[in-house]
């Protein structure tokens, strides 16, 4: 009883407070409370049905495929090694694509049916997936290894019988994050011009500037987001698995010296461009939308409006940068920040943190049209939705990660008389480093993502309203070079948030860079 | 049974430099004759466990060999003849302590054998917590179960390495007691690394004391005492003979190293 009264307070204050600014705003800055929201529920139950579950639908199967692929992904690394490093280059280039550009491309290629949508979704979770995936097949006490090798077994052995079951719980983690994200996935997808589904509601209401069928809308998506992470995790917590440390490190690879690493970067880059290239000559798709390499080549460098094309793009790049990078910044500061306040004063953790990790679930992006009807279309709406996409993982990631502590070290720490203050400065931040990191790498796509939907749906400007717009105008050329444009600046971010983990973790926690 | 053939081990030239220079093990020749028991005694950090690692095959020689009966010991490892407990009881925290044991005979393709497995258990006086996870085990009750998991596969090959460093001292004896007999019928040859100069004496035939890092012998004493060894022979003169003898090569063997001697 007690536990369930913990765990509706938050839920029940949210909601309160909720209602309060609704009708203390009453209609000014466009605000559905939760009344108004139950009464459009009611009025419209079978529209909202008939939406959701053709979502659902699009998102069980992205799901499914995504996750298949990630198993599939990862095996192939497992059995051939030396792969790797090329499998994880390329798989988080797939992950850096802009959803926003490659779901119109999608569309022209796939119709109007629910392809789009389920490949979206499988785009949206296979990453968050073959990443914990790695992390915990690697992740093997060097011991359980050599028990295995003396006893004259090798690598298949290893597999079925340690590795294996050391990474589901990993496994599960990674498919706790992913569930979520495959219904943020499957939205996007009909975004971009599906026939049903809670993704063109949402584009109609937005349209109608209807905002209790907004809001509803929302909460719907939220509620399904949030009773998906829960679901995995109760599974999770079924099968007793323990909690992985920290899940969304990638592999770490030899590092070698400067001509290794880049030798990698070339090899990765041409792997890419082979795909690509001989993905659509095999694939034998009509050059009209499909982009090969030398098309783009040529527009950026032969064609006679070559001046007029690398204008717009880099306008727009500096119209989205100007947005995402404070966003950005400030989501992992503000997540970081509450995680180690709550950490130095535990008592109002009980009430936050259940709170944390349910929104955390809720995709920010379908959200998208409710911030910036509530902030406005100027600077301070995109950045703080971009800052929401980035506070929760991070929030939630730290807040584990300071949880990771050492508790041996704090005893002795705490037996010399340590107050709060020293602990987290000498062991709970070095502890929490790692899963900061993380979240920061991720947070980069996740960033140019909310950027890219905003800019799209409500403020017309930057890289999101060009693919838009060149989308709406069948201008593929000027569409993948945006796609090439966000995904190298986003792979590129991810580098350099990797190169500066490197050097800080050497510093503050050497213990984790070795291995 | 292939179990009565015993395997004798030799090292020849036996060398290994690990990665960062450092030489753990440096042109060691040693024979270790099959079926009998050896305690490899030395300061800690001098290579024992390096030592231990290229006899199962775990690290390759940086030069020198090792040969099982004449064969490589990856290649015998594959037999499934060689069982090693390590310093660190690395039991798999998702199993039961007895599908933990049960394990090392799966993973050397042995038929299943839940008597041999529920003995060794109760031999190594864990009997009752069968159906226990690893994680509600003490430190010591891990490196018994880890014991028993190396003594599952019956194994020619037996290597120890301070298998009883978390064990209470009244259990460490009884085991001293218990355990020989177990190991001794099957001809096995088993090579005990310890730091207790008395359990090397209860334990073990032989004892070659090592130096500091690199290791080499400094001193070859046999254990002329009768099998089995009671708790109370550590009180007889006998005894007493042997482990002063095996304490002095040990710290003539620090003497001898002009680096600590400085010190
Ligand atoms: N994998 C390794 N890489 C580098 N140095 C190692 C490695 N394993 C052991 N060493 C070093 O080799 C020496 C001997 O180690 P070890 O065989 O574990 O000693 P012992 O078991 O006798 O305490 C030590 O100085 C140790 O630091
Ligand atoms: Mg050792």
């Amino acid at each position: 009883m007690t536990a369930l009264a913990r765990r509706a307070g938050p839920v029940l204050l949210l909601l309160l407070l909720w209602q309060l600014a609704a009708t203390a705003t009453g209609g000014q800055f466009l605000l559905a409370g939760p009344a108004e929201v139950a009464a459009w529920l009611s009025d419209n139950p079978g529209l909202v049905g008939r939406a959701l579950s053709v979502t659902l639908a699009s998102a069980a199967w992205g799901f499914l495929a995504g996750n298949l692929a990630a198993i599939l992904l990862v095996a192939a690394a497992m059995l051939w090694p030396p792969v790797l490093g090329l499998l994880t280059g390329l798989a988080l280039i797939v992950f850096c694509l802009p959803l926003i550009a490659t779901g119109p491309i999608l569309r022209v290629m796939m119709g109007p049916g629910d392809g789009p949508q389920v490949v979206l979704a499988a785009l949206a979770v296979y990453y968050t997936t073959l990443i914990p995936l790695l992390a915990g097949l690697r992740a093997v006490p060097s011991a359980w290894i050599d028990l295995v090798a003396c006893l004259g077994r090798g690598h298949l052995a290893q597999l079925v019988h340690v590795r294996a079951r050391a990474a589901l719980p990993y496994l599960v983690a990674g498919m706790q994050i992913a569930a979520p994200a495959a219904f943020l996935g499957a939205m996007v997808g009909e975004f971009t011009g599906a026939e049903r589904g809670m993704g063109v509601l949402t584009v109609r209401f937005i349209r109608d500037l209807n905002t209790a069928a907004l809001w509803s809308l929302a909460s719907i998506a939220a509620l399904v987001s949030i009773a998906v992470y829960l679901g995995v995790g109760a599974a999770g917590r079924f099968l007793r698995l323990e909690r992985p440390p920290v899940i969304l490190a990638p592999p770490r690879l030899p590092q070698g010296s400067a001509g290794r690493r880049l030798g990698r970067a070339v090899l990765l880059a041409g792997a890419t461009l082979v795909l690509w290239w001989g993905g659509m000559e095999a694939l034998g798709l009509n050059p009209f939308f499909a982009k090969r390499p030398p098309d783009l080549f040529a527009a950026l460098f032969l064609a006679p409006d070559a001046g007029a094309t690398w204008q717009a793009l880099l306008q727009a790049a500096a119209q989205t940068a100007v947005f995402v990078l404070p966003g950005y910044l400030a989501g992992l500061a503000l997540g970081t920040g509450l995680a180690v306040a709550l950490s130095l004063v535990p008592a109002l953790s009980g009430l936050v943190t259940p709170l944390a990790i349910a929104l955390r679930s809720v995709p920010v992006v379908t959200t998208a049209p409710l911030v910036v009807l509530l902030l406005g279309q100027g600077a301070l709406g995109t950045i703080a939705l971009v800052a929401l996409m980035v506070f929760f993982p991070t929030f939630v990631a730290c807040q584990h990660g300071l949880q990771q502590a050492p508790g041996q070290i704090l005893d002795i720490l705490r037996s010399h008389g340590a107050g709060r203050v020293p602990q987290m400065r000498h062991v709970r931040l070095p502890a929490m480093l790692p899963a900061f990191f993380a979240s920061a790498r991720m947070g980069v796509p996740a960033a140019i993502l909310a950027v890219t939907v905003v800019e799209w749906l409500a403020t017309g400007r930057g890289l999101g309203n060009l693919m838009t717009l060149s989308a709406s105008l069948s201008d593929y050329t000027m569409l993948w070079l945006t796609v090439v444009l966000v995904t190298l600046a986003s792979v590129l971010c991810h580098g350099g948030v990797a190169w500066i983990e490197r050097r800080v973790l050497r510093l503050y926690a050497p213990e984790q860079v070795e291995g | 049974m292939p179990d009565s053939a015993s395997l004798s081990i030799t090292c020849a030239g036996l060398t290994k430099i690990h990665d960062n220079g450092v030489a753990a093990v440096d042109a060691l020749d040693l024979r270790f004759e099959a079926g009998r028991t050896t305690a490899l005694i030395g300061p800690s950090g001098c290579g024992k466990s390096t030592l231990l690692r290229l006899v199962a095959g775990l690290d390759r020689p940086t030069t020198g060999t090792v040969g099982i009966a004449g064969l490589p010991p990856v290649q015998q490892a594959r037999r499934g003849v060689i069982s090693m407990a390590f310093q660190d009881p690395s039991l798999l925290p998702w199993l039961t302590l007895r599908k933990n044991v049960a394990l090392a005979r799966k993973l050397a393709r042995q038929p299943a054998d839940p008597r041999l497995v529920d003995e060794l258990i109760a031999l190594v006086g864990l009997e009752g917590f069968q159906e226990t996870r690893p994680a509600a085990l003490s430190g010591g009750m891990r490196q018994r179960a880890a014991i028993a998991r190396a003594l599952a596969t019956r194994p020619q090959v037996l290597l120890l390495d301070e298998p009883f460093g978390a064990v209470d001292e009244l259990t460490r004896r009884q085991l001293a007691r218990d355990l020989p007999p177990l190991w001794q019928p099957l001809g096995t040859t088993t090579l005990l690394v310890t730091h207790s100069v008395d359990e090397a004496v209860l334990l073990a035939d032989r004892i070659v004391v090592l130096s500091p890092r690199p290791a080499r012998v400094v001193a070859d004493l046999p254990v002329p005492l009768p099998h089995p060894r009671l708790p109370q022979l550590t009180e007889t003169p006998a005894f007493r003979r042997i482990a002063a003898r095996a304490l002095q090569a040990l710290a003539q063997g620090v003497g001898d190293n002009p680096a600590l001697a400085a010190q």
